[in-house]
């Protein structure tokens, strides 16, 4: 299909301001009178505050004013999981107690110094299977979990449950959630190879790139809040719940974000921001906190550990006939995250495994926060399994694509526990394109050829995450001067899809892109609502908003005309800058006129009345302050069914010196099975910026925590081990399936976290190639542990080990 | 002390001396209350955690006497606060020290290079996370080692020379000066001492709070490089988890002369396995005399790590250490 | 004066003592010289009246066998290479100091220990004995002692309190680090470690005061013969009965 806009490059409006630098974060912003404020944080794992001596502080010159724990919560701290604004019952260390306002940050953090804080210290636990064991430490004030809709409760099993599970077994207490599909046995039964093993993927930090800081002000009862989120308007009603003020007095403003990826999408997950909000309307000053590295480490969120058992059976032909996982999943110190059921969930999907049964407990540690982080789930047991799906092949003698191919997603398929269908997929089409540009026939020879102390590996990796939402709402208006504004909610995170997304409409309308505005930015401009920016969804979900917006704004244009001018609507279209008859393109409006003459009729045509009824409050409210000032396409989105997937395959060849447990990786393809493309250059930002992710996620990150004190060892970024320039290839090849879904009207659906999956996956593959054929059964897999394998040196880790992971 | 607050500067009073005997006197008048500072790569981490106050920095970043690289009579003098970009592409260096051109171009990353000199290389101080964190262990002056316990992660300490700390040497070029028999040119307000490179560093047992030999009122200078390892056959390795900006896990410094097809003599140090630079004598002397080859690298690499006592998670650099041993060895 | 206890933060943040102040070495230093200085001019002005030194020729006795003066050396050397290497970081000077130190304690306790079943069950452990009735020797120049006078008790039992905090804090400071018999455990808090270093810290500034003492009343003019009998075991008869009241202590000849 050609489209105009759709499957074209452009440049988004906030390039120009991030090249030059002059777009605003929320720390760049400033207000007459603005003071700034820092953060007290917890000395200790966990433990409860007894007394707060700030008398000092307070009578220090330039410090303005403090809050606690108990301004915030004045009826007492909700005692439920999730990060608090402000806490006297810290749970994980760097926790925020208070904050401080001062004159400038230097005082603010001399008045921190001379703040006297009585905490008492309780037992804290930092590795999951060291809490579950009878008699070890809970992580919380109420027990080691969380059972939602129930509270906080204590899971425990026998001191020879834990070690017979450390030792490799299948765990045989009964775990707090579980599904299961198919036959299990009888899919065992049919295996000729199984493999069955336990095995731990670490939790390590988001680590964005922007630290949450925030700065706010209030003026005439309204707050505004300069934040940094991924989502804009999908936060702006929860973020004011928890600022604690109206909708409608709450503006919340974010242009751009430094990296979010997954723990700054909601508002649950960045209560740090109604700090500042609520510290400036306790002193009357505009309040800046710039929240620092350590800081973000703390509160910014990281993935869920997993400490796992796994047995897969594999029929002669290579299916995958049955799956069998047993997770305990490291909730950290909030709880939260449901990383393992997705994990289960995205094998059925990847590999359409007949019949699976999926257990999980989930145990809190007083460790960083965990929520979803970049394909939370999906994205760490694909860097387990497809080494397994390797030593399948190799077992059964099939070759490593043949095998993917196999048990790849196509069309018609379902996955997961309730048999979702996809609303396509075309994963053998990906695989089969990714071999082809990166000549896997060719290169499949070289695994495991030796050239001195080097030896070759080669990779295949998939990933997966449902990637698209519906059911939000789209606000379009034609000006009177003819331009189109698109008012998108969407956050920008740096992805681009506030604009790509808009270009639906425009498309729809036939409109040139230089004629178009995207409006967005902040909350006052009146935005109609989205789903957060989490998940992989905003593509598919706001093109069909958009482009659902675009529609009305059509049909009410054709219907202006049609009053005007005679005739049905149906005789009418537009062509980009008039609306006119078909018959006789003579016979016409101008965008400019039509809008006009919306605005003279008013009711619908200007956001008056007839609203479609489910529109969310914020929409109603946007479209309430827009009302009158155009021709306007005002849209709820039914919801879709079916799974709209996003697919990536990579392909990847290492040279891995066996002297020194180094690997550079010579070659790498990746290929994005999403749909129709809509923004070319996005998805390849989108795809490569994946890519260094998930070098991170198979060789380099993970959490360190000492074991006596309950230290952090990873807040920085020394020892969070984020990829550089020179651990990622010079380039990555890219590609995109590019064939259209039918859930979307411009076929598209998103792909931002398969595309760190698949390379992780692709990469610990190619490791264990290297290494002929060795599984790890563990993510990542460190410089240190490929020279202990090699040297034969015997673990130095314990067995499955969280937080401590081969300090 | 672990602050209580993490971040923000305090203040501090500077100095910007533009000669060296303003600077010297500086450092004698304020003593350990005078941080010294080049360009401030290490320095700056340590104030904006507020894990280190001193009351006074002296910046010397300005003294030029104090930087280039000159020609001298038997070889070459750097002057310390030269930067270390500056140090890996100099002519003069890669001609005939082409050890330390390479060992300083793998020190961090290109930004830090740009402005990190070689004194400041030398004089860094351990990266020892817990100690780097504020705790009050001994290397802070405190009474404790939260590294060397029975769950401590040490996965970046040292497998030699542990006398209560077992951090180590974090530096690049420090190998390499060992390597090459540099002299340390020390000053202060009363004179210059000259300290051979092997000498400058110093270990725990000896010294518990200090990387260097370097006294109060004390300031590193210039480094003298004599031509006895000119144009050696050279080796430089460093591994670390990152290929950038990350701290070696073990390096490896080597020089060898081959004269008449067999070795004549030969320096094989490595850094981050002790809290010093470990030169490898037993090996440079079962090397001598024989000819570079495979064979002698595989038969003499496991003297390399004899005496290794591993902590809970460094195990890997004993065959880290004697595999990048063989490989400077073999060439 | 300074500070007499140095805090720390442990490692999570609350003060804790970290040792003793270091600047009461030179306190002690300066103390011990000033006052034995004083001594020494004191009785140098004293000396004008003249008294006889008793006669090391004749008939000799002995004083302390042969074991007894070996354990003396023995914990004499000891006592100065822990204080030597003690003192040693104390002062800058940059030498491998902890395995002397730990091995001359080592060698410290043994001795000592030896020591102690010795002069419980094989010597009389009576003469070693104060009571209420030494307190009037020094101001009673017809009180004889026995074997040891009322100063030689003091100075043993105030060497033995010290000597033994130095050693029982040394010993759990010694638990604390790797040594080639264990593997250092973390296991006792912060707090707990402070309080032992400055146990350790003040018993050692007693100890180098005691020491200072006793070393120079041993080179004093008038013991300088107690000294010659802790080297080569004997006293004279003489220097016997002008000191000691022959009814309390009868020692044998020396050969």
């Amino acid at each position: 299909m050609a489209y105009m806009h759709i499957g074209k490059d452009f440049v988004p409006p906030d390039v120009p301001g991030k090249v030059t630098g002059r777009i605003k974060y929320a720390e760049d912003y400033a207000r007459d009178g603005m003071v700034y404020a820092r953060l007290l944080t917890s000395p200790v794992p966990h433990g409860r505050v007894v007394a707060i001596d700030s008398s000092e502080a307070l009578a220090m010159d330039g410090v303005y004013g403090i809050l606690t724990a108990d301004d915030v919560y004045p009826d007492g701290e909700p005692q439920s999981p999730g990060l608090k604004v402000l806490t006297n019952e810290p749970t994980l260390m760097g926790e925020p107690i208070l904050a401080v306002a001062a004159i400038d940050e230097k005082t603010a953090e001399n008045a921190i110094a001379a703040i006297s804080l009585t905490i008492e210290r309780l037992p804290f636990v930092l590795d999951p299977l060291d809490s579950l064991q009878e008699g070890g430490a809970n992580a919380y004030n109420g027990g080691n979990t969380f059972i939602f809709r129930q509270g906080f409760a204590e899971e425990k099993w026998t001191a020879d449950q834990v070690e017979s599970f450390k030792s490799g077994n299948e765990p045989t207490a009964e775990a707090l959630q579980s599904w299961e599909y198919g036959d299990l046995q009888a899919g065992f039964d049919a295996s000729d190879f199984v493999y069955e093993t336990t095995f731990s993927t670490a939790g390590y930090p988001h680590m964005s790139m922007e630290p949450r800081s925030a700065m706010a002000y209030w003026e005439n009862g309204k707050c505004f809040l300069h934040g940094t989120s991924q989502s804009l308007s999908a936060i702006a009603e929860p973020m004011a719940a928890i600022v604690g003020v109206p909708l409608e007095d709450f503006v919340f403003i974010n242009e751009a974000t430094g990296g979010g990826f997954g723990q700054r999408a909601r508002a649950g997950s960045i209560p740090s921001m109604a700090i500042p909000a609520k510290l400036s309307l306790k002193i009357n000053r505009p309040v800046m906190m710039r929240v620092s590295r350590e800081e973000e480490f703390t509160i910014g969120g990281a993935r869920q550990g997993l400490q796992g058992w796994i047995k897969v059976g594999f029929k002669s032909d290579g299916a995958m006939a049955a799956m069998d996982m047993y997770c305990i999943s490291d909730n950290g110190g909030k709880g939260g995250g449901g990383d393992a059921n997705s994990a289960a969930a995205g094998v059925s999907a990847l590999y359409q495994t007949e019949a699976m049964r999926f257990r999980n407990t989930s145990i809190g540690t007083n460790t960083g926060h965990r929520g979803a982080q970049r394909g939370p789930g999906e994205n760490q047991i694909m860097a387990v399994v497809a080494p397994i799906m390797d030593k399948a092949a190799e077992e059964l003698g099939l070759d490593r694509l043949e095998i993917r191919k196999l048990n790849a997603a196509q069309n018609g398929d379902v996955s997961g526990p309730r048999s979702t269908p996809f609303t396509s997929a075309y994963m053998p089409e990906a695989l089969q394109q990714g071999a082809d540009q990166f000549d896997w026939e060719g290169k499949k020879g070289r695994s495991r050829q030796t050239n001195g102390s080097k030896v070759r590996g080669l990779g295949i990796g998939q990933g997966y995450h449902n990637a698209g939402r519906s059911g939000m709402d789209g606000i379009v208006r034609l000006m009177p001067n003819g331009r189109l504004q698109v008012h998108n909610g969407v956050g920008n995170l740096g992805t681009y899809s506030y604009a790509s997304t808009s270009r639906a409409a425009a498309e729809v309308l036939k409109m040139d892109w230089e004629n178009c505005d995207v409006v967005t930015g902040r909350t006052d401009r009146h935005l109609p609502i989205t789903s957060p920016q989490d998940g992989s969804n905003s593509i598919f979900t706001n093109t069909r908003t958009c482009f659902g917006a675009a529609q009305d704004l059509l049909a009410k244009m054709k219907e202006i005309a049609a009053m005007d001018l005679g005739g049905d609507v149906a005789d009418y279209d537009v062509d980009g800058s008039r609306v006119h008859q078909i018959a006789d393109n003579t016979v016409g409006l101008t965008y400019a006129e039509v809008a006009q003459r919306g605005i003279e009729l008013g009711g619908k045509f200007s956001g008056e009345s007839d609203l479609p009824e489910e529109l969310n409050t914020l929409t109603t409210l946007s479209v309430s302050r827009l009302a009158g000032s155009a021709l306007m396409g005002v849209y709820h989105d039914p919801s879709h069914s079916d799974n709209p997937p996003g697919f990536t395959v990579t392909y990847t060849e290492i040279e891995l010196d066996k002297e020194t447990g180094k690997f550079e990786i010579l070659d790498m393809v990746t290929i994005a099975e999403c749909g129709t493309v809509v923004h070319p250059q996005g998805l390849a930002n989108q795809l490569r910026g994946g890519a260094v992710w998930g070098i991170g996620l198979s060789a380099l990150e993970r959490h360190l925590y000492d074991p006596q004190n309950g230290l952090p060892a990873s807040s920085g970024y020394w020892q969070s081990k984020i990829p550089t320039y020179l651990d990622t290839p010079a380039e990555i090849g890219t590609g995109w399936v590019d064939l259209p879904d039918p859930e979307n009207p411009v076929g598209a659906r998103g792909i931002g976290e398969p595309s760190m999956g698949a390379v992780s996956a692709a990469l610990n593959a190619a490791i264990s190639d290297a290494l002929g054929g060795h599984l790890f059964d563990t993510a990542p897999v460190t410089t240190d542990m490929i020279i202990n394998h090699i040297a034969g040196i015997s673990e130095e880790a314990k067995p499955l080990a969280q937080n401590n992971f081969r300090g | 002390m672990p602050a209580t607050s993490h971040d923000v500067m305090p203040d501090i009073e500077l100095y910007q001396p533009t000669d060296e005997a303003n600077a010297l006197d500086l450092a004698s008048t304020l003593g350990d209350d005078g941080w010294i500072v080049g360009g401030g790569q290490d320095t700056y981490g340590w104030l904006k955690d507020r894990n280190k106050s001193p009351a006074a920095m002296i910046e010397i970043a300005q003294i030029d006497a104090w930087k280039g690289v000159k020609e001298t009579a038997d070889g070459i003098e750097i002057g310390a606060v030269t930067t270390l970009t500056d140090i890996a592409n100099h002519p003069l260096v890669q001609s005939k020290f082409g050890l330390l051109a390479t060992a300083a171009s793998k020190v961090a990353s290109p930004q830090i290079r740009n402005v990190g000199t070689l004194g400041g290389n030398l004089n860094q101080d351990a990266r020892c996370w817990y100690y780097r964190r504020g705790l009050d262990c001994y290397r802070a002056g405190g009474n404790i080692c939260y590294a060397d316990s029975p769950e401590g992660l040490n996965r970046e300490h040292a497998i030699f020379g542990a006398s209560r700390c077992v951090a180590v040497t974090p530096s690049d070029t420090a190998p390499a000066l060992v390597a090459l028999d540099a002299t340390m040119v020390v000053a202060s307000a009363s004179g210059e001492r000259l300290i051979p490179a092997q000498d400058f560093f110093v270990g725990p047992d000896r010294d518990i709070v200090n990387m260097t030999v370097l006294n109060e009122g004390e300031i590193l200078t210039a480094v003298r490089l004599p031509n006895e390892w000119a144009n050696a056959e050279f080796y430089f390795e460093k591994v670390a988890d990152r290929n950038v900006w990350d701290f070696a896990l073990v390096n490896v410094a080597a020089a060898i002369k081959v004269s008449g097809g067999s070795i004549s003599d030969a320096r094989i140090v490595c850094g981050a396995v002790e809290c010093t630079p470990r030169r490898l004598e037993a090996v440079e002397n079962a090397i001598r005399g024989q000819q570079r080859s495979e064979d002698l690298a595989n038969q003499v690499a496991a003297m390399s790590t004899e005496g290794a006592r591993p902590l809970n998670y460094n195990n890997f650099k004993v065959p880290l250490m004697e595999n990048l041993v063989k490989r400077a060895i073999r060439g | 004066m300074g500070e007499i206890v140095r805090y720390k933060r442990d490692v999570w943040g609350e003060e804790v003592i970290l040792g003793v102040s270091w600047d009461l070495l030179w306190v002690v230093a300066v103390a011990v010289l000033v006052l034995l200085a004083a001594h020494a001019i004191i009785m140098a002005a004293l000396a004008n009246k003249k008294m006889d030194k008793p006669s090391s020729e004749g008939r000799r006795v002995l004083r302390h066998e042969t074991i007894d003066r070996l354990f003396h050396w023995v914990m004499a050397a000891s006592i100065l290479t822990l204080i030597a290497t003690g003192v040693a970081p104390i002062l800058g000077l940059r030498i491998a100091w902890l395995n002397i130190h730990w091995i001359a304690g080592l060698l410290l306790t043994f001795v000592v220990v030896f020591h102690i079943i010795r002069s419980l069950f094989w010597q009389d452990f009576k003469s070693m004995i104060l009571g209420p009735k030494d307190f009037g020797e020094p101001f009673d120049s017809a009180q004889k002692p026995g074997k040891y006078t009322f100063e030689q008790k003091g100075m043993h039992w105030a060497v033995t309190v010290v000597v033994l905090a130095v050693i029982a804090t040394g010993i759990l400071l010694f638990l604390q680090i790797d040594s080639p018999f264990w593997d250092r455990t973390n296991s006792m808090a912060e707090d707990t470690l402070g309080l032992m270093f400055l146990l350790h810290g003040l018993s050692t500034l007693a100890l180098v005061a005691l020491a200072a003492t006793h070393i120079y009343f041993a080179l004093r003019p008038e013991k300088l013969f107690y000294t010659r009998s802790m080297v080569s075991g004997w006293i004279s008869e003489d220097e016997m009965t002008a000191n000691h009241d022959t009814s309390l202590w009868s020692p044998k000849e020396a050969d």
